[in-house]
């Protein structure tokens, strides 16, 4: 008869043998594997493939992308006529950025909008600030506010000229991105084997590392070089300032002149850039006025379009800013300047991250690919052209139109405003269409309205085709900023990813945080003789304000420079003369 | 007659923009990890700046887009898996990793003398929503195996499936391209069959300047580097590009 103890002697050597054989490995094996694959780990959604064509929305390049959509949600962008560019590989994921606004009280923002218009007066008006001119919400605005008591339109300062890569021999580059983001990328790089680039900057940045010759010129001192290839100072002068040998000022200022149509470009192309390139006889040929698309006549009765310098300290009751689509990035101190005690701040944005810091009210807009709206002109683009963001998605409920808020706070109905546009473009029977679907051209006078306005909303472009540039225009004097010499502010504030927007994709972390290759938010790039080692936590500082940052020592970065990636808090830190200086914490 | 895809990349034309690294992730479901770093990140095409170890201002710089180099000879993470999770396809030449035969024990990430493996140290995950992005040919790996380029096999499978549909015996070059192919702004990268000798790639790995990394092993690589400078041809030597003067060490995992 089996006792009790057998019993336990039976199960305990049962046990103890069962860890000899390889059932319990097993059983640790496939729960770690069960654990890899549990039900949580996403699984892409099915459904048809369709091809869908827009353009892109976050910079003015406005590049033609084709959407590849499982059903009508954008997988996979791609250029059509080319790559794109790393923030429009990703940008069908801005939707779901975890920092994207998504409430705001429109109605609290209506009221006090109404509010500050009915007792605005010429000491206390009322503005919209357009950080993007030239879309025909821009036209919506200017309207707006001149349909409004005491309205202001504001804008950062347009180009002074449009420049044609494709008729230049020899570029000379003051700092410009040109091969990272400055112009439309596919366009510049089809134009790139034929002219000889000349990159003066004091920073080797990526449009460095591949220019034909690289002119390292002392932090802030491109301008005088432009200055002396134009003529207006000597080469002498010129290499006193930005630290290069009067005989490479020389021959730069020769290969300019003698290799064919040369061109001038910098970041900002200014009055004073257009002047040097007047000089060099680029007009109508390497530099043409901007063109835009014509708009209807009705529009024409619009507000004149003022730079936020010009007004009055303390003038503005009520302010509207329109950061819905990356734009140009004003100092919030220069902007607080204008306000008077008590103003209401408005902004339009799709992230806290901006002004809606600093906003009384934030209202949520949609974010590319959901939003609809056309694009301002190109830098490199010759011609006028007309291209339509095209939504792929629908935007969330509870998002603002920025342009059908500002027109019903002026009693405009602007519903129809792009289709309107697009009607005065094909009355104008210039120009011609392009559909990307079947990669034609056809003549806009051989296309009716409607089908028009169907191949605008499929992805299609129209441009206007060559035109004469007409007398070159008086361009304004400006007088060059000073070169920073402060000792209370030694350093050279520069920005690496000119071009980042102020929301990117989550996997642009692949490029700062997971690689090297661009530089992390927060965190400054120094010479590695500025006395700071690599991750040391220090506070950058300039006239208008700190920040904390986190210290890259970087040799390619000169001495005298910081190189930081632009962010809304670092764009709140730049002045005109880029000075700074970093302070170990 | 079998295929042998490769790649060119003229690195006298890389900006280092990082278009292909992020066209690589987003074809491949590759996850934004918010807590990993340059040594625990995914990222199956990762661009490398190197310099050649000058002072400023006669310091110059270089992007050097590195990926699975798809070693055809004595492939070394193949010969090091005890699981049979590494396989080269002798119909395309690709070195294809299997998730699902990987039991994570990065032997691989050791053998590979490209540092061009990566190791899932967490579960994939995106942020809210953004899950509905994801490119339905490729299925997100799990934790703790190991992933690397491809060179895109879901776009292969789907040119197959294209070509068959069409009634082709084979698919045609301009059907099946790598997303950071098609991604690259500057059309530094392209991409072909190395057998065909009318192809880009195959005239590009003729020309004097081109270059593979450690040719010396011997593993006869299929991406095929291309520069006139002098001090950038001089990386090929080199044991990784991080380990150029003055470049940092980066070894993950």
């Amino acid at each position: 008869m089996t006792t009790r103890r057998e019993l336990f002697k039976f199960a305990g050597g049962s046990a103890m043998g069962l860890l000899l054989t390889p059932a319990p490995w097993r059983l640790i094996t496939d729960t770690a594997l069960w654990s890899e694959n549990w039900p949580g780990i996403p699984r892409p959604a099915g459904g048809e493939i369709r091809t869908r064509f827009t353009h892109c929305a976050l910079c003015p390049a406005g590049c033609a992308v084709r959407a590849r959509c499982v059903g009508e949600q954008p997988v996979a962008l791609a250029g059509v006529d080319g790559g794109l560019c790393p923030f429009g590989v990703a940008g069908h994921h801005l939707p779901y950025h975890p920092e994207r606004l998504r409430q705001g009280d429109r109605q609290q923002a209506a009221s006090a909008l109404a509010a500050a218009i009915a007792a605005s007066t010429p000491d206390r008006g009322v503005a919209v600030l357009d950080l993007q001119p030239g879309r025909t919400a821009s036209w919506t605005y200017r309207r707006a506010v001149a349909a409004i008591k005491s309205g202001v339109y504001l804008a950062p300062e347009e180009p002074a000229c449009a420049v044609n890569l494709a008729a230049a021999r020899t570029v000379l580059s003051l700092g410009a991105p040109l091969l990272d983001g400055w112009g439309r990328p596919n366009l510049v790089f089809r134009a790139r084997p034929d002219f000889r680039l000349i990159q003066a900057e004091a920073i080797e940045s990526r449009t460095a590392a591949l220019a034909d010759e690289w002119l390292p010129v002392a932090p802030g001192s491109e301008t005088a070089l432009g200055r002396a290839v134009a003529g207006e100072i000597g080469a002498h002068e010129a290499a006193g300032i930005t630290g290069l040998a009067e005989e490479q000022i020389s021959q730069t200022a020769r290969a300019l002149r003698e290799n064919g149509l040369a061109l001038i470009v910098a970041p900002e192309m200014t009055s004073e850039v257009l002047r040097w390139n007047l000089a060099l006889s680029g007009w109508g040929k390497t530099v043409v006025p901007r063109r835009e698309a014509p708009v209807p006549k009705t529009w024409i009765k619009a507000a004149p379009v003022i730079p936020l310098a010009a007004m009055r300290d303390g003038s503005l009751g009520a302010l509207v800013i329109d950061e819905s689509v990356p734009g140009a990035h004003l100092p919030w101190a220069e902007i607080e300047r204008k306000l008077a005690p008590g103003a209401v701040v408005v902004v339009f944005t799709w992230s806290r991250a901006g002004y809606a810091r600093h906003a009384t009210c934030a209202l949520p807009t949609a974010v590319y690919p959901e939003a609809e709206g056309d694009l301002p002109q190109a830098i490199d683009a010759p011609e006028a052209g007309f291209r339509l963001t095209v939504p792929l998605i629908p935007p969330p409920p509870g998002m603002t139109d920025p342009a059908q808020f500002v027109g019903a706070l002026a009693g405009l109905d602007i519903k129809d405003a792009l289709r309107e546009r697009a009607g005065a473009i094909h009355a104008s029977g210039r120009g011609s269409l392009r559909t990307y679907a079947d990669g034609k051209s056809q003549a806009v006078k051989d296309v009716k309205l409607d089908d028009f306005w169907k191949a605008l909303n499929a992805g299609g472009a129209w441009t206007s085709g060559t035109e004469d540039s007409g007398k070159p225009p008086k361009p304004a004097s400006i007088t060059a900023p000073a070169i920073n010499t402060d000792t209370l502010w030694p350093l050279r504030l520069a920005v690496d990813s000119p071009a980042a927007a102020v929301l990117v994709s989550p996997l642009m972390a692949k490029l700062s945080q997971e690689s090297r290759l661009r530089l992390a938010p927060r965190t400054a790039a120094l010479h590695p003789k500025a006395g700071f080692e690599d991750g040391a936590r220090a506070m950058l500082e300039t006239p208008y304000g700190g920040c904390a940052i986190e210290v890259a020592v970087d040799a390619s970065v000169p001495p005298g420079m910081v190189l930081v990636a632009d962010r809304p808090e670092i764009a709140d830190l730049r002045g005109a003369d880029g000075c700074a200086r970093v302070v170990r914490i | 007659m079998n295929k042998r895809y490769g790649m060119s990349i003229d690195i006298d034309k890389c900006t280092g923009c990082g278009a292909c690294v992020l066209a690589c992730a987003v074809e491949n479901n590759v996850p934004p990890l918010p807590k990993a770093n340059d040594r625990r990140g995914i990222t199956w095409m990762r661009v490398y700046k190197i310099d050649n170890g000058e002072e400023y201002p006669e310091r110059r710089s270089a992007f050097v887009p590195m990926l699975c180099q798809q070693c055809g000879v004595e492939t070394p993470c193949a010969h090091v898996c005890p699981q049979q999770a590494v396989e080269l396809d002798p119909a395309t030449g690709i070195v294809g990793q299997m998730a699902e035969r990987c039991l994570g024990c990065r032997y691989c990430m050791a053998a590979c003398p490209y540092h061009a493996r990566y190791f899932n140290w967490w579960d994939p995950s995106w942020p809210a929503g953004m899950e509905k992005t994801l490119n339905p040919d490729v299925a997100p790996r799990m934790r703790g195996v190991v992933e690397k380029c491809n060179f895109c096999h879901g776009r292969w499978h789907r040119a197959k499936e294209r070509a068959a549909a069409a009634g082709q015996k084979d698919i045609r070059p301009e059907d099946y391209v790598p997303a950071c192919v098609e991604a690259c702004p500057t059309g530094a990268i392209r991409f072909g069959d190395l057998n065909d000798p009318s192809s880009e790639v195959a005239a590009a790995r003729r020309d004097p300047a081109s270059f593979r990394l450690l040719e010396k092993l011997g593993t006869d690589t299929k991406i095929y580097y291309h520069s006139k400078r002098d001090w950038v041809r001089q990386i090929a030597n080199a044991p990784h590009p991080g380990g150029s003067p003055g470049g940092k060490e980066n070894i993950r995992g």
